[in-house]
């Protein structure tokens, strides 16, 4: 992703913002991955 | 008392009157949003998958006051899983500050989340924190702040001078 489009996306609302972070959530147990819980940790927890 | 139906969105505002309610009831005397959630109020949104409230104890003893917590959110329907606590399914773990978390805490940025006011980490200390930690993931986290957060550079000069910290190379 463009950083234009990320530094976007950093300013939206934060409650925007979480509701993506919910969607993210699902997409990730609706389509798991082995690398899941690996991968979030390049940016997540 | 709080419904603790499994809910599609993060239940975040349920988290923050919670945390609100054990100030109320004198089981905490004050917490912040730290972690994730709070690195995502100022960079562009990840998957995680809890909550970090930091909070500063009532009482100083050894365990924080959190049997305490426990048993009161317990009382609200939030259901126990390892370290963290549920609520609609969602984790939240609760964090007793001390040091580096503590002035996190104390300083943190008052906000209103859909009508519940709460405190975040200053995206100063979250950096600060992270270079405390230093893994890989702390500072990939260090790196997207640095790149998209406002950060107050003279702020974040003194936190880390304060705490004897140094931003890893990146």
């Amino acid at each position: 992703m463009k950083p234009e489009m990320r530094q976007k996306l950093a300013r939206e609302p934060f409650a925007e913002k979480i509701r993506k972070v919910a969607q993210l959530i699902q997409l990730a147990k609706t389509f798991p991955r082995r690398t899941n819980r690996h991968s979030m940790n390049r940016t997540g927890r | 008392m709080a419904s603790n139906e499994p809910s599609d969105n993060l239940p975040l505002a349920d988290v923050l009157r919670a945390a609100n309610g054990l100030v109320a009831a004198g089981l905490i005397a004050d917490w912040a949003l730290g972690g994730a959630l709070a690195a995502i109020y100022y960079v562009e949104p990840f998957t995680t998958y809890d909550a970090d409230i930091f909070f500063i104890p009532s009482e100083t003893g050894l365990t924080a006051g959190i049997p305490a917590i426990y048993a009161h959110l317990q009382a609200q329907g939030w259901q126990v899983e390892r370290e963290h606590l549920l609520v609609r399914g969602f984790p939240v773990q609760f964090l007793a500050a001390s040091g580096l978390t503590e002035e996190a805490v104390r300083e943190a940025e008052h906000i209103d989340f859909e009508g519940v006011p709460a405190k975040v980490f200053r995206a100063e200390h979250i950096v600060a924190i992270a270079a405390s930690v230093g893994r890989a993931k702390d500072k990939a986290r260090i790196e997207q702040l640095l790149s998209q957060a406002d950060l107050d550079k003279s702020y974040l000069a003194e936190v880390l001078q304060r705490h004897k910290l140094r931003l890893p190379t990146l």
